[in-house]
Formats: C-alpha cells, structure tokens, sequence
C-alpha cells in the first residue's frame, strides 16, 4: 500500500552550493522539476485557466503550471463551432460529412447522437470486418489451432478499420479507452483476446463500468494475462489481485494495502480457464479459509455442492465497483480522456457523484464530463499515434488496399502497435510521452498522401478539381480540419500549392503536410 | 566550448543564452527565451569534455535480482524457492551458479558478463531500490525516474533535470540526448535537446528529394510556433537529421569481436555504441528492456526458461557493449547502469514464479568503476522474521546513492539537490 507522506518540512530546499539566494533557487529548481528547460524557456504557455486543478499539495512551495502546458491560446484559436469541436474530441478524427453532421445536429445533439450508438447504421463497416477480418466473430475454441499472427494481425487490422470507418465514433473512442485502461499484451495471451475485445470491450463500452469490470474478471485473456488461471490455495498468484485494484477499480491510491492484495489473492483462488479458452472456476483450487479485503470480512467455510466459493469473488467484484474510489478514479481516468488532462477536483467529484448516483452509467459520465462549457474552456490534446494514424485515415478518406497487416506494420511505425504494451497499465496518455517521436507522422502523412506503401490509398482528384492554390487548401481545410484550419498553415499551404495548384504530386505533398502540422496533431 | 573554472552566474547564462539563440528562427521568439529561472549551479573544475557519456537502462517489470546475483551461500533461499532455486557453485548440478565471492553467484544465462566482473569494471549491487514502499510498477518506475517518491509535484526526469543543469558537451549538439523508444522515457523528461527516437538508422524527412528543402521549412515555421513540449520535438528532430544521417548504422562493426544479440535489446545497444563512438555530443542514451515481471512460470534455471532467455539476452547484450565500447581499445569514456523498479519475493509463490517484492540487483559498468564485487549493505540472512512483511529482501541501498555517485564523479555535475531533491545521498563507493 503506498501510503501519502504529508510532511511539508521534508520538502525544504537545501541551502544551494553557492549560496544563492533561496528564493531564487526556489524558483529556479521550481521551474527544473515542473518542465524543464526548453519548455520553461519557450513561454508561449496560456494562463492557467480557471477550474483547472492545481496540483498544488497544502504548505509546498507553490508550483508553475499544470503537468502538461495546456495547449491552447494561439494553438486552436481557430476551433470556433462547438458542435465542431465536440466531434474533434470525441472521435477519432474530424471527416467533412461528420464535421457538417455536428453543426447541422448542434453540440447536444451530436452528443446524443453519438451516445446512442446501436442506433447508428455500421453494418458497411462490419460487413467489411466480416468479410475481411473474419477471425474476430469466432469464438476461443475455433481459434485455438489458428496461426497467432494472423489472428493478431486480424485482430489489429479489424481494431484500425472499426476505428477509421466507422460512424459511432465515440464507442470507438471508448473502446480505445477501455483497451488500456484493461490492457492486455497480446504476445501473453493470443487468440484470448479476440473474445476480450468482442465481449468484453467492445460490448460494454458504452455500458455500465460494473458490467465491463465484471466481464473483465471473467474473461480468459485477463485471467491468463495477470497469472490469475493458476494461482491456487496455498500459494496464491497476486498479481491479478493487486492489478484489479491498482489499475481498474480503486487506483493506487484508493485506500488498498498489500495485506488486501494478498487476502484477494486468496478469495480469487479458482478462478481459471478450461483447456478451450473459457472461464472456469474450479473449487478444487480455492482457498476456504476466513479472509478479510478492504474490511469486508469473508467466513470460513467448507466445499459443498451449495458453496462452491464462486460466490466469494463475485461478492469482492461488487465491493469494488462500489467503492468510493472506484468512483474517483474512473471518473479522473474518463475525465482524463475525455475533456483535459488536468481534470480539477471539483470536476472529479462531480462524475464520481454521477457514477455513484447511477451504479456507474458510463454514458451518464460522458454527459456529465462533455457539458459543453466544459470543453469549450479545455485546452487541447495531443493525439497518440494510433489516433492520429486513424485521423490521417479519416481525413483523407484514404481505401485500404492491403487488408491484411497494413495497420500491424504503419501502427508500429508511428509508436503504437495495438495490444503492444506490456505491462497492464495500457498505452499512456501524456503529451510528454509521445510528443518527441514526431518524425515518423511526418513520414505517415507522405506514406499515406503519396500511397508510397501501397496500402492505403487516396484519391486526390476532388483537391486537383479545385483548380487554384486557395481552393485546393479550402479543401483541405474542410475535409482535414472541420473548415477551421488555422489562418497559418492556410497560408503557407497556399504558397507551397501556388507553383502548381493541379499537379496531383504537389497536392499530394501538400496533403501530407497539412497531415504533419503541428494542427493535425491536436484535438 | 569556452573553460570555465570560476564561473559566475552570468557568464553561464550568456553561454546558455547562445545556445537557445542558436537554433530559433526568428527574432520574435528571442525575447521568450531568456532563462531567467536558470539556477544558478556551480560548474565543476573538471572540462566538460572529462564527462563519460551515460548509458542508463530501466529494466522495466520488477526483476528477480536473486536470479541474478544468486545468494547460493544462505540456505533459506532453497527452502523457499523448490522450484526455482539456481543451484550452488560446488553442487555439480547442470546450470549451476558460478562463485563470485563466496556466498554470492552469478547465474549461468548472466554469465556474458563474467568477463567484465572480472576485470572490475561491473560492480553489482544488491539490495538495491526504492527508500520507500511501493510495489506498484506504475508509481514505483516512476519515482524511480523522477528521483523522488511520492511527489506529483515532479514530473521531470532525474536525467532530465542533470541535463538541464549542465552544459552541453558540445556546445551546438543538436542532440544531447536520446531514448531509444516510442516514447520519451520519464528519466529524460525535462531534458534539452532530447528525443525519443526508437530507430536512429532510419531518421530522416521522406519523400521527394527535390522538394525536401522546402517542405522541411514549412514545418520548421509551423512548429516553430506551436507550444512546448511539441515545439521542441520537432525543431530538435529537424536539427538531429543530419547528424545522425552522417552515422552509418547499418555497416557499423562492433569492435573486439563483440557480438550483440539480434533482439530489440541488442540492437538498442548496438545502436548506442555506434552513437557514442561518433561522437557527436550525445551525452545520454536510455534504454527500456522488459519482459522482468515474472509471476509465472519464471524458470531462471533452465535454456528453455522464460527469465533465464530474458537474463540471456539482457546479458549477452550488456557484455558485447563491455567488450565493443569499454573493455577493449580504444575504450571510451562512458559510465553504464541499470536498475528495475523493485525485485522479487524470497519465496516463490504457487505458479512457480515470484510477485513483487522490492530489493533487487543494480548494474553500474565503466572503467573507472571500483567493480569486481556485490556490493551489499546490511544484506540478511533470507528467514522470514529478516524480511518485509515476511515476503521481501528489504532495500538497504536506495539507488540514488549509486546514480548520485555517478553523477557527481563521472558526469561532472555537483548539483545533486537539483537531480535528487530533497535527498542528502551517502556515496557508496561505487568509483575507484
């Protein structure tokens, strides 16, 4: 259990070595710790804004910013609609036919929209995925005997095309979301996690968080990933215990001590998977003897055709889906992903308030997280490469022409191979993290622009048609950027496009340069 | 490079100031790049030239360092580990450790490093993590990084801030330095002049040739106005093309005879010794190596074991660098660590693997190390009532005595409160 330290005379600076004056080196070793030199230096930071969390422990010195610069100011001055920018955020990049959907529908309406998601049409786009991709509708024990990289790459190739084609984008986003958030490695776990995305990811996405963490729990893919099939009476297996808590339900701070880790370690024991890939709970491996996790105190018993111990596990899954923590920290995470990095406590407060109000209506949360004031005083974000690799797909409306691992090779070009990361807390979400490996996206933009790979194709005759350096960039602007493509990059794609406004190569350069600009990488 | 020996305050930021001016385009930005914070640090009598290049590597997962360094002289470690256990020096066992000094052995898959033990240039420690309790990997890696636990306030690199409190090698490096990953590693968070580049052999603008110029130009203006941390990656990345364009990755021939292994480990070691011998100012090279969180069947024993392929590779790769960059000659001046966010429990558990625990093995590798030894601190005998909660090898070395060590005598840089704030490290003796 990491326990917080509140001690403020600890943090006191040392008397520097050349005896400075404290205050100054105060500041000055203020500024290292928070963004170091460059950042620091560039000061082309907006204020902070009002409501954002300071994060700002009682009776430290205070410190300079929050811990991302937000990205705003000058940045996305011109993001102006906010039915725009809510279809900016919420998807995985803005398209001309979404981008007038969100203006002709209004900002609760798109939401709305967005939020019923059965209701919207994708039957193209799972025709495709059946037809091309069709490993992803077969159960576990008909994959068991197939090729593992096929199924991966089916399974990533399916994950990209859903995510770029498909027209509920913001269940798309939640599944990005949940994805990490219960990660998987893929390389651990193999055809499992087929069934993991399907039903457990993709189903429950837009649901109720205890529906997803309860199908997590059950699921072969997260049992075989965290060591949890063969943790046994005894010697139990802590690593799914410590995990569930840790990374899906309280957060690392959320109130939990080893000593529970290890007596849910115990209460888990049987909880495993048969030979075929299903989720099986054997009593023969579970441990009967009294147990007490975050104070709720399991009896002692005995084996019998009544009391499997099944029951036990399924009781500690209901403890923590309704744990006050669980509340905050899927509140934080889904605040995180969805409005700003540096959610405030209020904001925190308010979505674990619905969270506890509705037993965890993830739809409920997106609502209460996306109320349009909200997020029309957030800064930016950054896109991750999968998401940007996606956005460029969307915006150009590029044809895939290579089905089968064209997303297993791009997405490891750009940074981020789906069901690649290794350990359990997922892909993250920081712009500090992924903001330095920019060149491969430059590179993705004239790959993808210039169908330099073969894979992914697009068809720049509608930019050509548009006959002048202006009109081909006005097109750009409203199929890349939601027609608000900064009066900057305008006007510089206007002068690179002016020699030769209907050459199909210039276009093609000048598509993949509105794909590398610094615009694109936002959202 | 101008010397300095007495250095006041000003003259260093004239120096830092040319630097930043250096690589702006365009006078409006000048007057926002004045480092007024810039702490006033005291610069060492030794040229920046005297400082080694550092090689620092996360092995990321929590490693078992009682794989590693194999206690084979105490008899608790067999009692709690049937299955698992490396078996002693004199047992005539197949895998067998082999004796270092006594009560202590390396494993057989760790034994590629064998050579530069010997020669005393690999001191490893053991007992070695965090002064504070977390088997967490998220918030443990992460202090780790940072320097300090437990403190959201930070959120730069202990590398970062060492190389944001010093001046560069060369005072025009485009790069200072680098992670070899998707991603910037939180140890270089804060760092100038630094990337995350996961393939230096293929790092340049695509597309046509004839349009390369001005298309690199348009993006330089379009980043060149964009915020921070995004500014500077695409800025330094342009700076960086050239310079690492003029490295010829592909044909570099390790020296010595040295081979690296063909895994992403080896290869990001390969690619770093090709780095250092150009010597182009990268001063700092990091590189993540996973696969150490061995819950389940963990097998340090045997070829076909899962951590005894990881110790392998780890290892193999770790002792071609020694004999390719260090070891022989030339030798160059470079100071390599390795660390992992926690160890292992003492006894294994019930799938013949261990959970998280929290001592473990470090590595420190240079020619001016005092190595040849396991350098321990009150290490106990492993019976239970000695170990935390029962389960853990206790830490007896927080590891930022060793970094600070390193940091002060090889790196050139006495501003240990700035790279390890609010800590007073007690030196080792890592350093002959």
């Amino acid at each position: 259990m990491t326990t917080v330290s509140t001690d403020p005379g600890r943090d006191e600076p040392h008397a520097s070595p050349d005896g400075a004056s404290s205050d100054r080196l105060r500041a000055s070793r203020r500024q290292l710790f928070k963004l170091g030199a460059a950042a620091a230096a560039a000061s082309v930071v907006a204020p902070r804004r009002a409501g954002a969390q300071s994060a700002r422990p009682r009776g430290r010195p205070p410190i300079m910013g929050p811990i991302d610069p937000p990205i705003s100011g000058s940045a996305i001055a011109s993001w102006q609609n906010p039915s725009v920018r809510l279809a900016r955020r919420i998807g995985l990049g803005l398209t001309e036919a979404e981008a007038a959907r969100a203006r002709k529908m209004g900002y609760r309406g798109y939401l709305e929209y967005q939020l019923d998601h059965t209701s919207i049409d994708d039957s193209a786009v799972e025709a495709y995925v059946a037809q091309n991709h069709p490993m992803v509708n077969q159960d576990s024990a008909s994959l068991q005997s197939a090729d593992i990289n096929v199924v991966t790459q089916q399974l990533q190739a399916a994950f990209t095309y859903r995510a770029a084609f498909s027209n509920r984008q913001l269940h798309a986003r939640m599944v990005e979301f949940w994805n990490d958030h219960f990660s998987i490695y893929m390389r651990k776990v193999g055809y499992l996690k087929v069934a993991d995305d399907r039903d457990v990811i993709r189903k429950h996405a837009l649901g109720k968080f205890p529906d997803l963490l309860k199908a997590s729990a059950h699921s072969p893919a997260m049992l075989v990933y965290l060591d949890q099939q063969t943790s046994r009476r005894g010697a139990p297996n802590q690593n799914y215990a410590r995990e569930i808590m840790e990374l899906h339900t309280l957060g690392v701070d959320g109130g939990y001590t080893q000593q529970d880790v290890a007596e849910l370690s115990r209460v888990l024991t049987g909880w495993t998977i048969t030979g075929r890939g299903a989720f099986n709970y054997d009593p023969n491996l579970h441990d009967f003897g009294a147990k007490t996790v975050l104070g709720v105190q399991i009896p002692a018993s005995t084996q019998s055709a009544t009391n499997t111990g099944l029951a036990e596990g399924e009781r500690m899954l209901d403890v923590l889906v309704a744990h006050p923590s669980t509340a905050k920290f899927i509140s934080k995470k889904m605040l995180k992903w969805l409005l700003r990095y540096d959610p405030s406590e209020a904001q925190i407060a308010g979505v674990a308030a619905v969270y506890t109000r509705t037993g965890g209506d993830i739809k409920e949360m997106i609502r209460a997280i996306l109320e349009p004031s909200a997020l029309m005083a957030s800064p930016a974000k950054f896109k991750r490469p999968f998401h940007f690799l996606v956005s460029a797909i969307r915006a150009t409306n590029a044809r895939v022409t290579n089905v089968t691992n064209y997303a297993t090779r791009q997405l490891g070009v750009v940074g981020q191979p789906l069901f690649s990361w290794e350990t359990p807390d997922g892909y993250p979400d920081t712009v500090e993290y992924w903001a330095g490996n920019i060149l491969p996206r430059w590179n993705f933009g004239t790959t993808i622009a210039t169908a330099a790979s073969g894979e992914l194709v697009v068809d720049v005759d509608a930019y050509v048609q548009a006959g002048t350096a202006e009109g081909v960039t006005a097109a750009i602007g409203r199929a890349m950027f939601g027609g608000e493509m900064p009066a900057s990059l305008r006007d510089a794609l206007v002068a690179y496009l002016r020699p030769a406004p209907t050459n199909q190569t210039r276009v093609r350069e000048a598509l993949a340069l509105a794909i590398a600009s610094s615009q694109f990488q936002l959202y | 490079m101008t010397d300095h020996t007495d250095c006041g305050c000003t003259e260093y930021n004239e120096l830092s100031r040319r630097q930043f001016i250096n690589d702006i385009t365009g006078a409006a930005l000048m007057a926002t790049v004045l480092p007024e914070w810039m702490p006033k640090v005291v610069l060492a009598e030794s040229h920046a030239s005297d400082r080694d290049v550092v090689v620092s590597i996360f092995q990321r997962g929590g490693a078992d360092g009682l794989s590693i360094v194999v206690p084979f002289g105490d008899p608790n470690y067999y009692t709690g580990r049937p299955t698992i256990a490396i078996p002693q020096p004199d047992s005539g066992k197949a895998y067998r450790a082999t004796n270092l000094d006594g009560f202590f052995g390396l494993s057989e898959p760790m034994l590629p490093l064998l050579e530069a033990y010997r020669a005393k240039h690999l001191l490893l420690a053991h007992g070695v993590g965090l002064g504070y309790v977390s088997r967490s990997h998220f918030d443990a890696q992460r202090y780790m990084e940072v320097g300090k636990p437990n403190d959201p306030s930070i959120s730069t690199g202990w590398l970062g801030r060492h190389l944001a409190s010093t001046t560069p090698v060369r005072s025009n490096a485009p790069l200072r330095a680098l992670g070899l990953s998707v991603g910037l590693p939180k140890t270089l968070v804060g760092a100038p002049k630094t990337l995350p580049i996961p393939d230096p052999a293929n790092f340049s603008i695509a597309g046509s040739a004839t349009t390369r110029t001005q298309r690199t130009q348009l993006l330089r203006d379009d980043y060149a106005v964009a915020t921070e941390p995004i500014r500077s990656a695409a800025l330094d990345s342009i700076n960086t093309i050239a310079l690492l364009n003029m490295i010829d990755f592909a044909n570099y021939r390790p020296a010595n005879g040295a081979t690296y292994p063909n895994s992403s480990f080896g290869r990001a070691l390969k690619s770093t010794a090709a780095l250092i011998k150009a010597d182009v100012g990268v001063e700092a090279i990091q590189v993540d190596v996973g696969g150490w969180d061995t819950h389940n069947q963990q097998n340090p024993v045997t070829p076909a074991g899962s951590m005894y392929r990881t110790m392998l590779d780890f290892s193999s790769a770790l002792g071609a660098f020694y004999m390719d960059v260090i070891g022989g000659a030339p030798s160059y001046p470079v100071t390599l660590l390795s660390i992992s966010e926690f160890g292992r429990n003492v006894r294994e558990n019930g799938s013949q693997g261990t959970d998280h625990g929290r001592g473990t093995v470090a590595f420190v590798m240079g020619k001016a190390i005092a190595g040849g030894r396991v350098l321990t601190r009150n290490f106990p005998v492993l019976a239970r009532e000695n170990l935390e909660l029962g389960q853990d090898l206790p830490v007896t070395i927080d590891h930022r005595d060793l970094v600070a060590e390193i940091v002060k005598s090889r790196l050139g840089n006495p501003n240990l409160s700035l790279v390890f704030p609010d800590y007073v490290p007690t030196f080792r003796g890592v350093m002959l």
